[in-house]
């Protein structure tokens, strides 16, 4: 594969022009395969060395902190809308589950990556573990079961949220 | 930051804080909060330089507009006691 940007400088790492594109290179992974690629894959596509790679992806997660790695890896855990990880929101599109959301309210985010699609987000209740259903097709809710679900944000926003891995 | 079939069954989940009675947002109100105009561009080219840097605006007006602008919600200090 011919490499994007050529020849990089040595400050690749923070050049925006560089960070937008390996951000949309992740969230577009994401879309077509279901998972996030690893730093050493993206160092192909740039055509940088996989350590340059790496310091190229930290740049992007600190320029993008709700997302995270997973702890103590250089693995995408979370990139959200979508998530690296299983969680309990799964993202069924064309009649294909294969995405996860990182959570119930980024769940009705989704849609805004898939234009023209039905997005479909399949959840066990935490509570009982009965299904719940939302459908949604360009940023509408199509379909709810039951009508009465709900979000709930059980850590304020801000300082009192917790440890991102444990929303 | 869940979904639950409704709000009893997210009183019941065991982890459920008390501190998060205020937590509850209709699904409506939800998908406009994470509907606000940059999360309409997550496939444009320059969304990380140009809109993502506008999320917490539109987030905090957002919330406002609906009647969330607690500190529990808008991320800020509570006020002290």
């Amino acid at each position: 594969m011919r490499p994007v940007f050529g020849a990089m400088t040595p400050n690749a790492a923070s050049n925006p022009d560089v960070i937008d594109r390996v951000w949309t290179r992740i969230t577009r992974t994401l879309i077509d395969t279901g998972r996030p690629p690893h730093y050493a894959e993206l160092a192909h596509w740039l055509g940088v060395s996989p350590s340059e790679s790496r310091t190229i992806l930290h740049a992007v997660m600190d320029a993008y902190p709700i997302g995270w790695l997973h702890p103590e890896t250089d693995y995408i855990a979370s990139f959200p809308p979508l998530n690296g990880l299983p969680t309990q929101y799964r993202v069924t599109v064309r009649g294909e589950q294969k995405w996860f959301a990182q959570c119930g309210f980024e769940a009705t985010s989704v849609t805004w990556l898939f234009p023209g699609e039905r997005v479909r987000v399949d959840v066990a209740c935490l509570d009982c573990g009965d299904p719940l259903t939302l459908e949604m097709l360009d940023g509408r809710v199509t379909w709810v079961d039951p009508p009465t679900v709900v979000g709930h944000l059980n850590y304020g926003f801000g300082p009192s949220r917790g440890r991102p891995p444990f929303l | 930051m869940n979904l639950f079939r409704s709000e009893d069954h997210a009183r019941r989940w065991p982890q459920f804080r008390p501190e998060s009675d205020e937590g509850f947002i209709s699904l409506h109100d939800l998908v406009g909060f994470f509907g606000t105009e940059s999360r309409q561009h997550m496939l444009d080219a320059d969304y990380l330089s140009r809109w993502y840097p506008r999320r917490a605006d539109e987030r905090r007006s957002y919330l406002t507009q609906i009647g969330k602008s607690s500190p529990f919600w808008l991320g800020t200090p509570a006020p002290s006691r």
